[in-house]
């Protein structure tokens, strides 16, 4: 993970959040160490005992009305008391609030950026949590191919050569959306995981035989898609004979991907199987499952109702003494 | 298993040509070839997966040799490397 300076911050948040920079720019190159953020008004009053000062500080309309309403001279003091203990990365005030002259002055004497933001405190509350929370998200690539198959974010994986970018070659000719082939960088955002394609080099596929192929190209935009929350992982295993395949899909299998667990389905891959329709059928299968209709449930109970009724009638005529 | 620690020396970094070549190499063996740079791990075995290294001169890659003829991959590998893929 590439560390976060507070001048990245800056660049990168600077329009979506009106952001401008009080302090010279000398305290730009400090970094963001932790994704939270903190509200220093307790801090600013002097009870800093379990004050969290290595993450951003947020400077709302109460913090500032505090500081105002000090004496100047006793908020110089105040303020500089705590610039002097803590090394804080950054502060931020929100609606565009001017956080006293004291503290600017301070801030550059400490050399910590002082950021002033147009936006209303809950906007960049969460703004700026979305943002670090992105940012620090546990991410990794991985070996395989994530495919959109109507709306399902399906991650076929399987080792070289075995049919993955050939099968997701067919999803996309039968319509569906390719997110990366062969790498696909993935993210925990909260408790999903996201795909995401490679920005740079866009959506090219490798097929034996043939060589390199652009799929936006080809087959057009409809085709791609910058990233897509992975739900179901379907693994191209091969074919085995007397191998113990799932044959009822009553218990689902799982997979942890960066501590999340995706249901994963084995797919023995044998010569003239469809592979992309097969797929399409567990993408259909799963958003039956989250619709709430489970097939493999729903004949087990039909199969349950038959026998009982069998029972009965069967019992019925055994009691009848005519 | 096998680790390796190579400097890419060649100008041009590992663009279409060198990937080919590592891939080609890597898929006649039976073992297992995985390259790492940064936090990214890719199969060795795919030219998609080293393209998307973006590894330029000067990069630092972990290669992961597993299985059983790991040696001969292993050397065959390392020798492309050496050889700078047969450019300056």
């Amino acid at each position: 993970m590439e560390s976060l300076t507070v001048e990245k911050l800056f660049e990168l948040k600077q329009k979506d959040f009106v952001l401008t920079l009080l302090t010279k720019k000398k305290g730009l190159s400090k970094e963001i160490p932790t994704p939270e953020l903190s509200r220093p008004g307790l801090a600013f009053a002097g009870f800093t005992d379990t004050y969290a000062y290595d993450r951003v500080q947020v400077l709302g309309e109460t913090e500032v009305q505090y500081l105002k309403s000090l004496e100047p001279s006793a908020r110089y003091d105040k303020i500089k008391n705590l610039f002097s203990q803590f090394d804080i990365p950054c502060l931020v005030t929100s609606k565009g609030l001017f956080p006293t002259k004291e503290l600017v002055f301070l801030a550059d004497e400490h050399n910590i950026p002082v950021i002033q933001s147009r936006l209303k405190t809950t906007a960049l509350f969460h703004g700026l949590t979305n943002f670090l929370q992105d940012w620090f998200a546990p991410s990794k690539s991985i070996h395989g191919t994530l495919v959109d198959v109507f709306g399902v974010g399906i991650l076929v994986t399987g080792s070289s050569g075995i049919g993955k970018s050939e099968c997701a070659l067919e999803l996309v000719s039968r319509g569906h959306r390719l997110i990366s082939d062969d790498v696909v960088h993935i993210k925990k955002k909260m408790n999903i995981i996201m795909g995401e394609a490679n920005k740079q080099l866009g959506h090219f596929m490798e097929i034996r035989g043939i060589g390199l192929l652009d799929i936006e190209t080809m087959f057009g935009v409809r085709s791609i898609r910058m990233q897509k929350r992975i739900e179901t992982q379907v693994e191209l295993i091969p074919w085995r004979h007397n191998m113990d395949y799932e044959r009822i899909g009553l218990k689902e299998r799982f997979n942890r991907i960066i501590d999340i667990e995706i249901p994963i389905i084995y797919l023995p891959v044998s010569p003239g199987k469809s592979i992309a329709v097969i797929v399409e059928v567990i993408a259909m299968n799963h958003m039956l499952k989250v619709y709430g209709h489970n097939a493999a449930e729903v004949f087990n109970e039909r199969i349950q109702k038959e026998i009982e009724r069998k029972n009965r009638i069967r019992t019925y005529l055994e009691t009848d003494k005519e | 298993m096998i680790k390796k620690v190579v400097t890419l020396a060649n100008k041009l970094g590992i663009h279409v040509r060198p990937a080919s070549l590592i891939s080609k190499i890597a898929s006649k063996y039976r073992s297992s070839f995985l390259i790492r740079k940064d936090d990214m791990e890719i199969n060795g075995k795919s030219v998609m997966g080293i393209m998307m290294l973006g590894a330029g001169q000067g990069s630092e890659l972990e290669l992961v040799f597993d299985g059983i003829d790991e040696e001969e991959l292993m050397e065959e590998i390392v020798g492309l490397f050496e050889d700078n893929f047969g450019e300056d």
